[in-house]
């Protein structure tokens, strides 16, 4: 734990200092501790919101796909493959396009509808008589995005000023958002954290099966709906401030089974922390990688969760 | 090619062209095939006469036979010809491909635009347009990223093409790649181009060429006697690979064959029309429906293909929008829905 608490601050730190314009990392303490108006300053001041925002959204991702593959007992579960991400986004744009949000700050409220009408679709569509096997969920996820895009592409190619801020939104970057969005999403991330933190125990009975959790006196349709309402609170928090960043909540939760085991409690506090340590360094990776441009969060976790899909895949046929 | 054989209970009638091909028919298949044809012949009609451009019924003959100019030779030559052409032999490939990958995955779900085909082909054709104009042509970077999305896949699953369900999980893994690299794409480039490249990505057949026409009706001529030379094969593979092998399917061999040539249709589509989505997926489950045969129905695939686009782009056309959305919007709104019905009905018969 401590050693997952120390690459977090090194991966802040070093968040902190990379960039276009290097700086060496004792100097970035310096001006964190006594502020000055110097550029040094001027420069980690620019980065600190993204740093703040990567911490957030990594760590809401990463639990809100522990919690789904707890909930669904289906190891490919993560936001961005079952459709929530999608939803999200798609109620953002209809709320842009129709409503007259203004497209650069969209508000968690206005992401929260369709987040939770992708969850409630994806766990119809997944969910039959016999229980959701992981290659369902994953195709109806599929599904659900597929239509979801269709959608979202109609609305933002007929109205051009949608499309113009949509196509920046929608690969899921931490650069250029508006400081605010942070304390925007600050509260509901932290409500759906703590949700999700006390469902540890609710989510290890359910691991054993819904008639044996219910033996043993834990409340499966419970921690079902506090689950539901947990994750999407979370994805549709880390949604509207980042766009839709995909695998980190597959990602996360395997890297962490590796050496916590099953328990769900260690699972959740680890992806706590370990969220952002993904999130930050693909970040990280995005600016180093193409420097003086920058590939977007989103683009570099889908190429780095993309393999983690088939190592999921593997290690679950291995399980069976 | 020879007149059928008489059919008997026990033999089907065959169409055969030599010793080399010998393709068996259901007279329900020509029946349907012959219905399929007819409906799509009337919506190429409708297409060139509907609306305020279009020509009028009474003249749309002279006007095909004879080499109109002025207004009907505009509409006929440039506007709406070739876009229907382009239609027809889009739907048509599509049909084809989706066939030959369900087949070999044995598995309807298993079509180009769930396993990152359609992503990969957009990715490539992005990047060639976009991030390396000049270097390599559009379509060659659309065949260039299909090739490279299914060696990912076919590297990814550790087993080739034989496990089709992890191959579905990686095919989905590969297309959020493709389609994480083609959003990179456009929020980098310029809004004019984004726009442009977007409509592309979703698929449209708006302002094509008798070029386009002319390449995907090669690609089509080409590939679908390939296709149909596989046939035989892929319905023994459709048994199982160890009863194919047995009956000399040479299940490896048909099916890697299968794959390049699925490939290199889905990538002639994508080239001209962009990755047009899901008319890969539910033709071949139509036509298998409207033959009520077993096995890969080909011919009648590459006919409701073709109906299908052909039928979307109508009704883009005709919409009473002030913007003309790309069909592959529709494509993938209708054919959505119905991949989520196909799901909950294989569900039903537990077969994933």
């Amino acid at each position: 734990m401590l050693v997952a608490i120390g690459v977090l601050a090194l991966v802040i730190l070093l968040s902190l200092s990379v960039g276009n314009k290097a700086l060496p990392p004792l100097q970035v303490w310096q001006s964190l501790i006594a502020p000055g108006d110097s550029y040094a300053d001027a420069v980690v001041n620019s980065r600190v919101p993204r740093t703040v925002l990567g911490v957030l959204v990594g760590a809401a991702l990463a639990v809100s796909g522990v919690v789904m593959q707890g909930l669904t007992r289906n190891p490919l579960g993560d936001p961005g493959l079952l459709g929530v991400n999608a939803g999200a986004a798609a109620s953002i744009v209809t709320a842009v396009a129709f409503f007259g949000v203004p497209s650069a700050a969209p508000t968690v409220w206005v992401a929260l509808p369709g987040a939770f009408l992708a969850v409630v679709i994806v766990h119809l569509l997944g969910s039959g008589p016999r229980g959701g096997k992981p290659l369902r969920l994953v195709l109806a996820g599929a599904v659900v995005t597929a239509v979801i895009a269709a959608y979202v592409q109609a609305l933002s190619l007929s109205l051009p000023d949608v499309f113009d801020s949509y196509r920046y939104w929608v690969v899921g970057s931490l650069a250029g958002r508006d400081p605010a969005v942070i304390a925007d999403i600050l509260p509901f991330v932290l409500v759906g954290l703590a949700l999700s933190l006390v469902l540890g125990p609710g989510l290890n009975a359910l691991a054993l099966g819904e008639d044996t959790a219910t033996a043993l006196g834990a409340h499966p349709t419970r921690t079902r709906l506090t689950g539901a309402v947990a994750t999407t609170v979370l994805c549709a928090a880390a949604t509207a401030a980042a766009g839709p960043i995909g695998f980190v909540g597959l990602a996360v939760p395997h890297i962490v089974r590796g050496f916590t085991g099953g328990d769900h409690r260690w699972l959740l506090a680890y992806s706590v922390i370990l969220g952002p340590v993904l999130v930050l360094a693909a970040d990280l990776i995005g600016r180093v990688l193409v420097r003086p441009q920058e590939l977007m969060v989103g683009v570099v976790t889908a190429f780095v969760g993309g393999p983690m899909l088939l190592v999921a895949v593997r290690r679950m046929r291995a399980g069976r | 090619m020879t007149a059928p054989v008489a059919s008997g209970s026990h033999h089907r009638p065959v169409v055969r062209v030599g010793d080399a091909l010998s393709i068996p028919y259901s007279r329900r298949g020509v029946v349907v095939f012959a219905v399929l044809v007819l409906v799509i012949a009337a919506v190429a009609v409708i297409t060139l006469t509907a609306g305020r451009l279009g020509i009028e019924l009474p003249n749309l003959l002279p006007a095909l036979l004879s080499d109109p100019g002025g207004k009907e030779g505009f509409v006929l030559g440039r506007l709406r010809g070739p876009r229907l052409a382009v239609a027809v032999a889009t739907g048509a490939t599509l049909g084809v491909a989706g066939t030959l990958f369900q087949t070999v995955t044995r598995n309807p779900l298993g079509s180009p635009d769930v396993i990152g085909l359609g992503a990969g082909a957009a990715a490539g054709a992005a990047a060639a347009g976009l991030l390396w104009p000049g270097v390599i042509p559009i379509p060659a970077g659309a065949l260039l990223g299909a090739s490279i999305a299914m060696a990912a896949v076919w590297l990814g699953t550790g087993r080739g093409f034989s496990s089709p369900s992890r191959f579905i999980i990686v095919g989905i893994g590969v297309s959020a790649m493709g389609y994480a690299f083609t959003q990179y794409v456009i929020a980098r480039s310029g809004r004019e181009q984004a726009t442009v490249l977007a409509s592309y990505l979703n698929g449209t057949l708006a302002s094509r060429s008798w070029g386009d026409a002319a390449v995907i009706w090669a690609a089509l001529a080409v590939l679908l006697p390939a296709a149909l030379l596989l046939g035989r094969r892929l319905l023994l593979i459709e048994m199982g690979d160890e009863t194919a092998d047995a009956l000399g399917g040479r299940s490896g061999r048909t099916r890697l064959l299968s794959i390049a040539v699925a490939v290199c249709l889905s990538a002639a589509a994508v080239s001209v029309a962009g990755p047009v989505a899901f008319v890969a997926l539910t033709a071949p489950q139509i036509a298998r429906r409207l033959g009520r045969m077993a096995g890969a129905g080909i011919v009648l695939s590459a006919a409701t293909g073709a109906l299908l686009l052909a039928t979307a782009d109508l009704l883009v056309q005709q919409a009473p929008f002030d913007v003309h959305l790309p069909v592959g919007i529709l494509t993938a709104a209708v054919g959505g829905v119905y991949l989520g019905y196909l799901l909950i009905r294989e569900w039903k018969k537990g077969t994933i």
